[in-house]
């Protein structure tokens, strides 16, 4: 299965790649999409005003793909672009696919948050999670997406969600490319979703 | 509430793991890659590269170890030692490190904290402070302890925050291979005046040691103890969740 993981110029993507790889992703690392792949992903990397309107640029393109039935995987920063708006840099806004706006942790808590919280299911209709309830997930981030609609979530001062998912989308606020064996789980059923 | 983390340390020459006493007698301890992957299996929660290489060949060498780990590896790793500029880091986080460790760098020329902090963000720069107790106060010392900077910890640790860092790596140089404990008082005094991660580094010897510390320090880093067997990690964090401290298993 093709992966094609979006550059936006900035970070490291080496360890989501070795994680797609990891479970059967083949991937490659691309600037746009690439046309004949299967999953397209949005990496944790950057801040929300810039990577947004990277992503808004090719919006038409998504949504071209998903019409085609490719589907999408959001990793932190990557999911939370895909809700409708958020404040890093500046009010900006996002892909709109999830409902809600992406905004600083707020409560009285260190920040940024970094470490290891369990994963609590929530109601999860794209069994993305079966094994996972309870486990622990690694976090490296300071915003969140304020929503109501969650597949599961974690607790850092405030409950905030976790994995989100719709008919063509995941994102996942953890990273699970740095979740050890529980990342694996979670990819592996990522892999077994898209493949449905 | 996030669980606490115990992170394993190698130091890394040329790009193999070695273990010595006061840097000196270095011994071969084996391949980084598998030592990383042999304690993720056991449940540490992040991996450090200590590196120790002088020369370039061996700064080469690091390189072509932190990629390959990071192809192997699904937890956090962190590279330190002889970060200079920010083209280092780039490199560094370029080969799959998720967070670079600066410490001499850092004190001789702040810039590059924020420097880092804005390219890559705060969560990638570790800035590690290593102390020394002079006349009642904690002093930071750098070039491998050797340097006496004249600046107390506390403040480096408030300022070092506002210029970006997104965790502290907070070293007790007087602890050191000690096996004796951490600081636990200085680890508090740092804990208490800053509001990112502080990791407590230092003077491990039995598991008692992180259960103390792990009271006022959001990761506890070791090295000696975990290489030469004296502590196990499945064992250790059994040890600490009938504590009462939370850690992942």
């Amino acid at each position: 299965m093709k992966a094609t993981l979006i550059n936006y110029g900035v970070g490291n993507l080496f360890s989501i790649k070795a994680g797609l790889e990891r479970v059967g992703f083949n991937v490659k690392i691309s600037f746009l999409p690439e046309g004949d792949e299967d999953v397209i992903v949005l990496p944790g990397v950057g801040a929300f005003s810039a990577v947004s309107s990277y992503l808004n640029s090719m919006k038409d393109k998504f949504n071209e793909l998903r019409e085609r039935g490719v589907k999408f995987l959001g990793v932190c920063l990557g999911m939370q672009v895909m809700f409708d708006e958020g404040t890093e840099g500046g009010l900006s806004k996002g892909l709109g696919w999830f409902k809600g706006k992406v905004d600083k942790i707020y409560a009285n808590v260190k920040l940024p948050h970094i470490g290891w919280d369990k994963l609590f299911v929530n109601k999860d209709s794209c069994n993305l999670t079966e094994g996972l309830d309870g486990k622990y997930v690694y976090y490296v981030h300071s915003y969140v997406a304020y929503t109501n609609d969650y597949v599961a979530y974690s607790e850092y001062g405030i409950k905030y969600p976790a994995v989100v998912c719709n008919d063509f989308a995941v994102g996942t606020q953890f990273h699970p490319e740095k979740s050890s064996v529980t990342g694996k789980i979670f990819l592996r059923n990522f892999y077994s979703w898209v493949k449905r | 509430m996030t669980a606490k983390r115990i992170i394993a340390c190698l130091d890394v020459k040329n790009g193999r793991v070695v273990k010595g006493v006061n840097f000196l007698n270095l011994k071969d301890k084996g391949d980084p890659v598998e030592l990383a992957s042999r304690y993720e299996e056991e449940g540490a929660d992040e991996i450090v590269f200590l590196d120790i290489t002088a020369t370039i060949e061996g700064r080469k060498a690091l390189l072509e170890v932190v990629k390959n780990t990071a192809s192997v590896l699904s937890i956090p790793l962190t590279v330190g030692g002889g970060i200079r500029t920010i083209e280092d880091v780039s490199r560094i986080l370029g080969n799959g490190a998720d967070k670079v460790s600066i410490n001499t760098a850092a004190v001789e020329n702040k810039k590059i904290i924020t420097e880092a902090s804005e390219q890559f963000g705060a969560q990638a720069v570790v800035v590690a402070i290593d102390v020394k107790r002079v006349n009642n106060s904690f002093i930071v010392f750098t070039r491998s302890g050797t340097y006496n900077t004249g600046i107390d910890a506390i403040q480096w640790a408030k300022e070092v925050e506002k210029l970006g860092a997104g965790e502290i790596l907070l070293t007790s140089i007087d602890k050191d291979g000690t096996r004796e404990g951490y600081d636990i008082e200085l680890t508090k005094e740092v804990n208490n005046s800053v509001n990112i991660p502080v990791i407590a580094s230092g003077g491990a010897g039995k598991m008692e040691h992180f259960y103390e510390v792990l009271k006022v320090a959001d990761a506890a880093l070791a090295a000696g103890v975990f290489h030469d067997g004296v502590i196990k990690i499945p064992e250790l964090k059994r040890f600490l969740l009938e504590k009462g401290i939370e850690v992942r298993v």
